[in-house]
């Protein structure tokens, strides 16, 4: 992309603020901040935020929780769906699976399109793409006075294996089209096998779409001569065109921006084998990062299955407002219940239950004068008290009720990290924990010591991260084409078949401006044995299946290279990379940091005296010894007796375990 | 004030604790279960990511648990009710039959002997610490043929032979190697055996994660540590029981309910139960069951022990670990050589997948008497075993296609009843059209719910589901399916759910099919599976 001499904005619209990272190439000076995000009209604040940056020929990358919101809300467009006849209820049936094992009131969600307009039409494809029986367009005229007739807005159209004939899908949207509708064939959305998931992932885009594109007009007709992208989920942008079609692709960008954020910091600090841990009030965000993002095709949203790629994040539910209660059979419980924001933990003044932060407070790890920079004073008494409460029926003082909360919690997060590193073939110990998000810094130092990761790094950028990832994120767009070959197919004859794609592909990035050379296009294909539920994605190279045999020795501990192997599906990544802007460096102080405030804190050994600083305050090259409490405006960073720190020329603060 | 450790967790217990709970304290008790769960857990995700078949991989059909020295389950993660608490019988069974050392694996499917129904295959490893047991992996899938007279080894069988593969628990490793004659004598016998062997391996290595995950835990705390804190966790299972059965009000709470017939006599087969609820204490007696059928719908006592566990985990008001302790407080009695404990050499294919549904029934029938605002109106009580099996001339190879069907929930006290959604003792997910088309010679013709199945109620219950299956070659289909004749019940006055049909269809005529037998299929041929609904809640009335 032709370098842009107008300022580079990254903006990440959050269910409470509206995060701005702002880059300026002349100075290469960046700023950031925050405004309150405007829920009735998430635009209003990113319009006010745009006017106060000021500026033309601006380059903004944006990602949003229109879609997202839209979604879990249920607020979408009244969508229909049309399928083979005999196959309308599959979105209904789903896997036919129940959400919860043991609980008899747990219902799966609702399908997004009611049965009343989901209708099925009278075609037939086979596996092997020949028609059985072909479309009747009639039939579909027909149709389209019922949809009418219902305020339908998006139509979705799933037919059995249209990916492999895509043409009774392309004919029944082009009717539609005509007739108004915005229509989301599967084809276009997912040509990958698997009929319900395919049908899932149609339905939310016919869902959300119509909805993004309103809110993508109303922001471009205000911000006429800067060029605009939008955030996906898999970590890269894509142009609001697209982004009005498939707006399904941008749905997970929040956190797909934090994950970005946090690979270009760590890499310029010279780490990139990362441990992503974004601990915030109701649930944490964690992830691997091993020298790139990994991406998966498996994610679900409000329960519902969203084949898109997006960046692997695994969730648990307990955060920073997680309550903590004795159970009937005399465990002490923290989460999934959550005070949220209102009435929040007891100490915001409203609630009573004990939560996590009520711990934190408790045990002098946050100064209730210093929360959220001042300006939510925090009732200590109030968390006292109801600390109380939780330990008295097990005979603990409110401190050590605290102190047991705390445990608890860390095992629930020691347990997220597990997962996604352990089980993986992952080592944590080869790995950087990297932490944002709330309350992320108060648990990471005592996380990585119990996991024996090396060290954890906080950006300077932490309350920002997103942001600052949607700033540094390339062009990216994913194609993919289920064709279920024979494994000895030559290379040549696949290569073929990818040429449509790459054809698609480079006139996309060109239409964004970049020139061929500037274009890369990594083809990969999903690999399995014959008989295999599972596939294996591998680069496309001439000897992809010698390295398939060896890949699944690796991974699954068994090979058999007699065995028949199925190219199931072909995968395209089209990336036109944005030059990344180094971030700002400050030079190095010999100077002790000096802190604020002294005050006695609270370990399992008893009371020590904790140093506390202000994170403005602290200068690149100052270490600090725990136990000490780093107080930022938005986070908190808590170092054990045993821990030591130090700021590095970016800012950002490293702890190094002690035992 | 000496408590805790920071992060990790003290050495030692305190006295200030041992005051309130004998071994461990609450905040010990909540860190050791999130430890102890986390290694089921792993052994899963490695056996469901190395396993070869769609049924472990996409269809979750198997679980994984670790075990205390005598045998007492510690932790299980289970994908399917069926699998739950009936492990511990098979790892007792090796602990009797096997002399075991360092490196071995114990294999074994006998129903009679540790095992549940044959197709569920059970790898036990002990792990040793310091040359001492100090516990056991395990782990069991079900495996989509281990031969017998039809494909997928659900036969209607008359003796258990006729079943499949019979495996005792024997060694299929002995100090870490591979017993190669053993291994060669399981693959001969099976119909598909380069699946069996990508699964067996799966199961290998989710076993050998599993004891190196024992033996770091052992190596950190110390062996004694975590026996205690097991032990622990053992009894807050007990007492989450224990809290439940006190609050449920004493007395004897009776059902009967049945199944249809057994795929040889045409006759109903009753299952009665008594719950007997006093104190913290219960009692469960199926005295007056149907003695064991001649059919394959007989339950090994693990079966029944497993159906028990689950209702009563159902009811309780917390998310409790799946352990050993569950079931203390709860007396079951099976009279043996009834269809609730059968007798060897009963075949018994169906109990694990159908009568354990009945079983089922009549304990939340029993139960729905105590606990009336918490128990749901009967679900479809079938899992519509459907086996298909012959050859693939387009691949020249012979196939083996196995799927259960979802059906209608019966309607809860406030809720309706959700469609097409299976229930209770299984929960696998079902074959994707486009991958069975692309797998099999046969095409799915329609694939959706029946309407108006679910019984009438102030709450409907849920619809269930029919699935057609053309053929295109000439096959074998076995159906092992239930409640086509009996009606899944309502509650409070709601009415039942529909009866489910099999149905043939040839040439554009539709003839009925049994609920339970093997028929031949031509070209052409469609097979109709319609399922049943569930049961309503309360009078539609009202």
């Amino acid at each position: 992309m032709s370098p842009s001499p107008g300022l580079r904005i990254g903006i990440d619209t959050g269910g409470t603020f509206t995060d701005f990272v702002v880059f300026d190439p002349a100075s290469g000076d960046f700023s950031t901040f925050k405004l309150p995000s405007t829920p009735h009209d998430p635009a209003e604040a990113i319009l006010a935020g745009l006017v106060r940056i000021g500026g033309a020929g601006r380059s903004i990358v944006h990602g949003s929780t229109v879609a997202t919101n839209a979604l879990l809300e249920r607020k979408g467009a009244t969508t229909a769906l049309l399928t083979t006849e005999g196959f309308a209820d599959v979105l209904e049936i789903g896997r036919q699976n129940r959400p919860s094992l043991y609980d008899f009131f747990a219902d799966r969600p609702a399908p997004l399109v009611p049965a009343e307009l989901r209708f099925g039409l009278r075609e037939r494809v086979l596996h092997t793409g020949a028609v059985q029986s072909a479309l009747d367009p009639a039939e579909v005229e027909a149709l389209i006075p019922q949809l009418q007739a219902a305020q339908v807005e998006a139509v979705a159209v799933c037919f059995l294996f249209s990916f492999l004939h895509p043409e009774h899908e392309g004919r029944t949207a082009g009717l539609l089209r005509q007739a108004g509708f915005f229509v989301s064939p599967s084809s276009e959305v997912l040509p990958e096998f698997r009929e319900y998931e395919r049908a899932s992932t149609t339905a939310i885009n016919a869902y959300v779409s119509p909805v993004m594109s309103r809110y993508l007009s109303r922001l471009e007709d205000d911000l006429p001569g800067d060029s605009l992208q939008i955030m996906q989920s898999n970590g890269g942008s894509i142009a609001p065109a697209e982004a009005r079609r498939h707006a399904a692709r941008c749905i997970l960008s929040g956190p797909a921006g934090g994950l970005v954020g946090a690979q270009a910091v760590g890499r310029a600090a010279g780490f990139d084998r990362l441990i992503t841990f974004d601990m915030g009030g109701t649930s944490t965000d964690v992830a691997l990062l091993d020298g790139g993002l990994y991406v998966t095709g498996e994610a679900e949203i409000g329960g519902l299955p969203l084949r898109l790629p997006v960046l692997d994040i695994h969730t648990v539910g307990a955060g920073g407002g997680s309550i903590a209660r004795v159970d009937s059979g005399g465990a002490l419980r923290v989460g999934p219940q959550s005070a949220g924001a209102d009435p929040g933990p007891a100490c915001y003044g409203r609630g009573d239950q004990p939560t996590v932060t009520d711990a934190n407070l408790i045990l002098g790890r946050i100064l209730p004068d210093r929360f959220l920079g001042g300006r939510m004073p925090l009732d200590f008494k109030r968390a006292l008290a109801a600390m109380a409460r939780l330990g008295e029926p097990l005979g603990l003082s409110p401190e050590q009720a605290a102190l047991g909360v705390i445990q608890v919690v860390d095992a629930h997060m020691a347990r997220a990290l597990q997962v996604i590193s352990v089980e993986r073939g992952r080592d944590p110990r080869d790995f950087t924990l990297l932490a944002f998000g709330g309350a992320g810094g108060l648990h990471a130092a005592s996380l990585a010591r119990a996991l024996a990761i090396p060290r954890v790094l906080v950006p300077a950028h932490a309350a920002t991260l997103s942001a600052l990832g949607m700033l540094m994120a390339d062009v990216l767009k994913d194609y993919s084409q289920t064709v279920m070959l024979p494994g000895h197919t030559p290379a040549a004859e696949l290569d073929s078949r990818f040429a449509p794609l790459r054809a698609r592909a480079a006139s996309n990035l060109a239409a964004h401006g970049f020139s061929p050379p500037e274009q890369t296009l990594n083809a990969s294909l999903d690999l399995r044995y014959a008989g295999q539920s599972y596939e294996l994605n591998l680069p496309f190279t001439p000897d992809f299946l010698a390295v398939f045999h060896r890949k699944h020795e690796l991974e699954f501990g068994y090979a058999n290279d007699t065995q028949p192997v199925e190219v199931v599906t072909l995968r395209l990544r089209a990336v036109g990379a944005v030059a990344r802007p180094a971030l700002p460096r400050s030079p190095r102080t010999r100077r002790a940091p000096r802190s604020f405030d002294h005050r006695p804190a609270l370990f399992p050994s008893g009371e020590l005296p904790t140093a506390f600083y202000d994170g403005a305050d602290l200068l690149p090259g100052q270490r600090l010894r725990g136990p000490a409490v780093v107080v930022q405006p938005d986070t908190t960073i808590f170092l054990g007796p045993s821990d030591s720190a130090r700021l590095d020329s970016f800012r950002n603060l490293l702890i190094e375990g002690g035992t | 004030m000496r408590l805790l450790g920071s992060c990790g967790i003290a050495a030692e217990p305190t006295g200030l604790f041992e005051r309130f709970f004998a071994v461990t304290n609450a905040i010990e008790l909540e860190i050791f279960k999130h430890l102890l769960a986390a290694i089921p857990e792993e052994m899963g995700a490695l056996l469901r990511r190395s396993a070869y078949s769609p049924n472990i991989k996409e269809r979750r059909d198997y679980s994984c648990a670790i075990f205390n020295p005598s045998g007492e389950m510690i932790a299980q993660a289970a994908h399917i009710p069926v699998h739950l608490g009936t492990m511990p019988l098979s790892v007792q069974q090796a602990l009797a039959e096997v002399e075991l050392r360092p490196g071995d694996v114990v294999i074994l499917n006998d129903p009679y002997r540790g095992g549940t129904h044959l197709p569920d295959i059970t790898l036990v490893s002990p792990a040793f610490v310091d040359g001492e047991l100090f516990g056991f992996a395990a782990n069991r899938a079900h495996h989509a043929d281990v031969g017998g007279m039809a494909p997928g080894s659900m036969p209607i069988a008359r003796e258990l032979v006729q079943e499949g593969l019979i495996i005792p628990p024997v060694k299929l490793m002995e100090g870490g190697e591979l017993q190669t004659g053993l291994w060669d004598i399981i693959l001969a016998n099976v119909r598909t055996p380069r699946e069996r062997a990508g699964d067996l391996r799966a199961q290998l290595a989710a076993n050998r994660r599993g004891v190196a995950r024992l033996e770091e835990l052992a190596a950190r705390y110390g062996p004694e540590t975590i026996h205690r804190h097991s032990a622990a966790l053992l009894g807050y299972a007990e007492r989450l029981t224990r809290a439940l059965l006190r609050a449920l009000p004493d007395g004897r709470y009776e059902f009967a309910d049945q199944l249809d017939d057994d795929g040889v006599a045409d006759a109903p087969l009753p299952i009665r139960v008594a719950v007997t609820i006093q104190g913290d204490s219960a009692s469960v007696d199926f005295t007056g069951t149907s003695p064991q059928a001649q059919g394959s719908l007989n339950a090994v006592y693990a079966i029944t022990l497993s159906a028990v566990h689950y209702v009563f985990r159902c009811l309780l008001a917390e998310d409790a670990p799946s352990n050993s302790g569950s079931l203390r407080p709860i007396q079951v009695i099976a009279p043996e050589g009834t269809l609730v404990n059968a007798r060897r050499p009963a075949p018994v294919a169906g109990g694990n997948v159908e009568t354990s549904q009945r079983i089922t029934d009549v304990l939340l029938g029993a139960l729905a008497q105590a606990a009336p605002d918490r128990v749901p109106a009967a679900s479809q009580g079938t899992m519509n075993n459907i086996l298909i099996g012959g050859w693939d001339t387009r691949r020249a190879a012979p196939f083996t296609y196995y799927e259960t069907l979802a059906g209608g929930m019966g309607a809860r006290p406030g809720a309706p009843g959700q469609s097409a959604i299976h229930t209770h003792m299984t929960n696998t997910l079902n074959t994707p059209i486009e991958a069975l088309e692309f797998a099999y010679p046969f095409e799915v013709v329609r694939y959706e719910i029946r309407r108006s199945t679910g019984g009438a109620g102030r709450f409907r219950g849920g619809d269930g589901l029919r699935r057609d299956l053309r053929l295109r070659v000439p096959a074998t289909a076995s159906l092992l399916t239930d409640r086509r004749i009996s009606r899944p019940y309502g509650l409070v006055g709601g009415e039942p759910g529909a009866p489910g049909e099999n149905v043939l269809i040839r040439d554009g005529a539709e003839s009925p099919l049994p609920a339970k037998g093997s028929i031949d299929l031509q070209p052409g041929d469609t097979l109709s599976i319609r399922t049943p609904g569930g049961g309503g809640w309360g009078k539609a009335s009202q």
